[in-house]
């Protein structure tokens, strides 16, 4: 078990090294890209928890995202604290509206929950980041412009500073997600995942479901708000635009399109979210063949829409969870070869 | 000493009274046995005191405190442990982590803690692995550990919830129909594993179960419930050989002698067979369920199909009609070959199928229901003969399905089957759950559609009551037929039925010694092979070892022979 723990942490470290050098050498724009993908990374990971290890449903990931994003904003912006205490108000915030929508997830589940959760999604989009009733919260139209950032006092200004701002998220990320990989295998996330597998079951073995279901509802949006809150570092200012119904849903679609049961399937399709619609946007027009032709970033919607009917009938376990499958088998197959083991069946 | 005491348990479910003031006490270390017919209440009774239905009277005292309004993670606490009738093993974890859930559960373990795997939670960890191992260990499902549960056979997967319920360190084991799915062989296993159980983990147990070999052997004490009310206590021999309750399960013996369904039967026999059903075999995922069932139905006929609850019956009606795919065998219905066609395709031959809990459409009402009929019949239909036939239904055709009683929405049941034309129709399971008066306004609907000229083929738990209306019955017996023959000739040794149902002393030793197929299979190998391979495979080796006439595992010792030689 230590040595599996090892062999974690060694990756999360190789993990991380080799990540915080890929965009040394890029212009601006892909550097913006790679810090966008681990903000989106985190609103994958947090539905690896809900969904992954707990089987409930969010169509609200991003509203988590927005929520950490504007209390942030408002902190520093606002009240001109440091970045990092702004971020822990952010998370906090996330966490209370996490276990606030998890309440009605105590009754219900299913399309049910998908509808509610949905429900929410629309109320902040439209009521709450767009509204002049929460201008104090929002920073009105323009919202927060963060121009000036400090972090353990030191300058983190997303025009200059945009490199530090993408390796302390790294850092982030690579730590929540070996946290993620270990509560899996441990207690509390067998617990978590025998509510996936049957609540009856769970709460006649003396799993206490209104904790746990709330617990992680409210981890899932602290996640997912801790990715959110560095958004206004990443960006200079928020907007409502991020943080809108559309991107909850393509945070439940790529999870799924990535494998929603696994952790590094969220990393990878963080890097599929932020860099594929640029990589579109900017090399996606020209001529082939004598035809002016232009994919825009509709395209990319549509490519996933079809890339998620492609996988659920290819790899139904997402393109992370088969390609581990595949691995392990040719693996397995190899070793049963070596050591002269023969199935019966 | 009593350790459990249930007061005056009283439980409905809208206007239905599943349980109607039950008293029960449990002693220490006692295994406590509850058996009657379907819907009896046996199941509600069982969920009140695990905590998934609140009763709407009476109370629960478990040693000294108060249970009846407790949350289910709460009894757990107190030491209340129970398995499943269908299987609620996390089935993504393997059945070492299946077990540790309850364990750590109950446990002071800390989320953040074990996220960080902080030494704490390292040595709770250990703790956990070595008392799942060694639990694994007594009950003999070592080599499962690192196995997924949802992979392994359904009788494999009864044992891990049993260890899995042992992993709470429960007081007090609440078992739900154990035996379920398993065969003559297995259950016999069951009983000794759970004598064993007691001895080591010593835990009271209350046990629900159909399969009276299984009850008879294991438990001190027996309950019976019928309609909701405890018929009678005692110890299992007296309960064998009590008329209550072998009325509670055969129904009334009747007196009079229906010399009519003689003539009826006898007329019949020259005509070809309506529906003609050859070797079916078929199943749920990895369990066979029916194999070898041969029957057949003539025009205008009432045939029975009677045995325990999971024998057969209702899988037989299921495989005939479509709904599930058969995996052997051949179905023909009015000279046409109907195995595994769409279930509309042979409704619309003719062959009407009402499902057990009937399958209507709680919403719609009962005049819409009835013309739904149409719909299927492809013209309009004259609803009134229906209305005609069920008087009772013309006052109440504005009323929702969903809301009459079950009595009256049998009765639509059955009016939709009448209107669309039938020529065979198939019920399952028609007076559960029902008071002795309306099912012998039923049974007399049944003896309406023989005058019509309509065949009938009736799955039923009251065997007086439908063999009284049959002309023929087939005795289901852990899937297959073990009997059939004219319904007088089985109602007149009563003795031959009631062996099927509550297990007779002399052939439970025969029975535990054979499996469903009637041959010997050496157990050890048994479980071997229920674990690596496919249905088909196993019923092609079982097939050979019959052809040899030799045990099944001397062909698996030779074909292991081949492999290894290669």
């Amino acid at each position: 078990m230590t040595s599996r723990l090892m062999f974690r942490v060694l990756a999360a470290l190789v993990a991380f090294t080799v990540l915080a050098r890929i965009p040394v050498g890029f212009d601006v724009g892909f550097k913006f890209d790679s810090a966008l993908a681990v903000i989106w990374a985190f609103g994958l990971l947090s539905l690896v928890l809900l969904t992954g290890y707990v089987g409930q449903i969010s169509l609200c990931q991003a509203t988590f995202a927005g929520v950490g994003a504007y209390a942030t904003g408002l902190m520093v912006a606002g009240f001109h604290t440091d970045y990092l205490v702004a971020v822990g108000v952010g998370v906090a915030a996330a966490f209370t509206l996490g276990v606030i929508v998890g309440i009605p997830a105590l009754r219900l589940r299913g399309i049910t929950l998908a509808i509610v959760t949905l429900g929410i999604a629309l109320v902040f989009d439209r009521y709450v980041f767009q509204d002049h009733a929460f201008e104090w919260f929002t920073g009105g139209t323009a919202g927060w412009r963060v121009d000036r950032a400090t972090m353990f006092g030191l300058q983190m200004d997303s025009s200059k500073h945009l490199m530090s701002a993408y390796i302390v998220l790294l850092a982030l990320f690579c730590v929540v997600a070996l946290l993620m990989v270990n509560l899996h295998d441990s207690g509390a996330g067998r617990r978590l995942r025998a509510i996936r597998d049957s609540e009856l079951s769970a709460a006649t073995m003396g799993v206490n479901l209104t904790r746990y279901k709330l617990l992680a509802f409210g981890m899932s949006a602290a996640i997912a708000g801790l990715g959110g809150s560095f958004y206004p570092l990443v960006a200079g200012s928020v907007s409502p635009q991020p943080f809108w119904l559309f991107t909850s849903l393509q945070f439940a679609a790529i999870a799924v399109l990535m494998g929603v049961r696994y952790v590094p399937a969220a990393a990878l399709g963080g890097v599929f979210m932020a860099v594929v619609p640029d990589v579109l946007t900017r090399f996606g027009h020209g001529t082939f063949m004598g035809h002016a032709y232009e994919i825009s970033y509709d395209w990319f919607q549509i490519a996933v829409g079809v890339l998620l009917i492609v996988q659920l009938i290819a790899l139904p376990d997402g393109v992370w969870g088969d390609l581990r499958a595949r691995v392990r088998h040719a693996r397995s197959a190899a070793g049963a070869i070596g050591g002269r083991k023969v199935k019966v069946a | 000493m009593t350790m459990l005491r249930v007061r005056d348990m009283t439980v409905r479910f809208g206007g239905i009274v599943a349980l109607d003031g039950v008293s029960l006490d449990l002693n220490r270390g006692e295994i406590l046995g509850m058996i009657g017919p379907n819907g009896a209440g046996k199941t509600t009774l069982f969920n009140c005191i695990s905590g998934v239905i609140r009763p709407d009277h009476g109370s629960i005292l478990f040693e000294t405190n108060d249970l009846t309004y407790a949350p289910p993670h709460r009894r757990a606490q107190l030491g209340i442990a129970r398995t499943f009738q269908n299987l609620q093993l996390w089935g993504s974890m393997t059945v070492q982590e299946n077990l540790m859930v309850p364990m750590d559960a109950l446990g002071r373990r800390n989320t953040f803690s074990d996220a960080l795997y902080l030494p704490f939670s390292a040595y709770a960890e250990r703790a956990s692995s070595e008392r799942a191992r060694a639990i694994l260990h007594v009950l003999d499902l070592g080599r499962y550990a690192r196995t997924l549960a949802g992979d392994l056979p359904a009788g494999i997967q009864r044992r891990v919830e049993i260890a899995r319920a042992l992993a709470m360190r429960p007081k007090l084991l609440l078992l739900d129909e154990p035996a379920a799915g398993l065969d003559a062989q297995e259950t016999a296993h069951l009983a000794e594993l759970l004598h064993a159980v007691r001895e080591r983990f010593h835990v009271s147990m209350l046990l629900v179960d159909h399969d009276m070999s299984l009850v008879m052997r294991v438990c001190d004490f027996v309950y019976v419930l019928d309609f909701g009310k405890l018929l009678a206590r005692g110890r299992p021999a007296a309960i064998r050989n009590d008329p209550k309750v072998v009325a509670a399960y055969l129904g009334e013996e009747s007196k009079k002698l229906t010399g009519d369904v003689m003539t009826v039967a006898a007329a019949r026999k020259e005509e070809p067979p309506l529906l003609e059903v050859d070797r079916l075999a078929a199943g749920y995922g990895g369990l066979e369920v029916i194999r070898d069932v041969t029957l057949s139905v003539r025009p205008g006929e009432v045939v029975a199909c009677i045995g325990a609850n999971g024998a057969g019956k209702t899988t037989t009606l299921r495989a005939i009609s479509g709904m599930i795919h058969p995996r052997a065998g051949h179905v023909v219905f009015a000279g046409r070959d109907v195995t595994g066609s769409p279930a509309e395709r042979i409704t619309k031959l003719g062959l009407v199928h009402i499902p057990e809990g009937r399958g209507l459409f709680p919403t719609i009402s009962v005049e819409d229901t009835l013309r739904l009929v149409s719909n299927s019949a492809g013209h309009e239909v004259d609803i009134a003969p229906a209305f005609q036939l069920f008087p009772r239904l013309r006052e109440r055709r504005r009323q929702l399905v969903g809301t009459l009683s079950g009595g009256e929405q049998q009765m639509v049941a059955l009016a939709r089957a009448i209107l669309s034309e039938p020529r065979l129709v198939m019920i399952d399971e028609m007076s559960q759950g029902l008071a002795p008066t309306v099912v012998r306004q039923l049974f007399e609907i049944v003896r309406v559609f023989r005058e019509q000229g309509i065949a009938v083929l009736l799955v039923e738990q009251f065997v007086e009551s439908a063999l009284d209306v049959a002309d023929r019955a087939y005795v289901f017996e852990h899937g297959t037929i073990a009997l059939s023959g004219p319904a007088v000739e089985l109602r007149s040794d009563r003795t031959l039925v009631t062996g099927s149902y509550l297990g007779t002393a002399a052939d439970a030793s025969t029975i535990a010694a054979a499996n469903g197929n009637g041959h010997h299979i050496d157990p050890a190998l048994m479980e071997v092979m229920s674990v690596r391979v496919p249905a088909k495979v196993k019923r092609a080796l079982e097939q050979r070892a019959e052809n040899e006439g030799r045990p099944a595992g001397a062909v698996v010792v030779e074909l292991l022979g081949k492999v290894d030689d290669q």
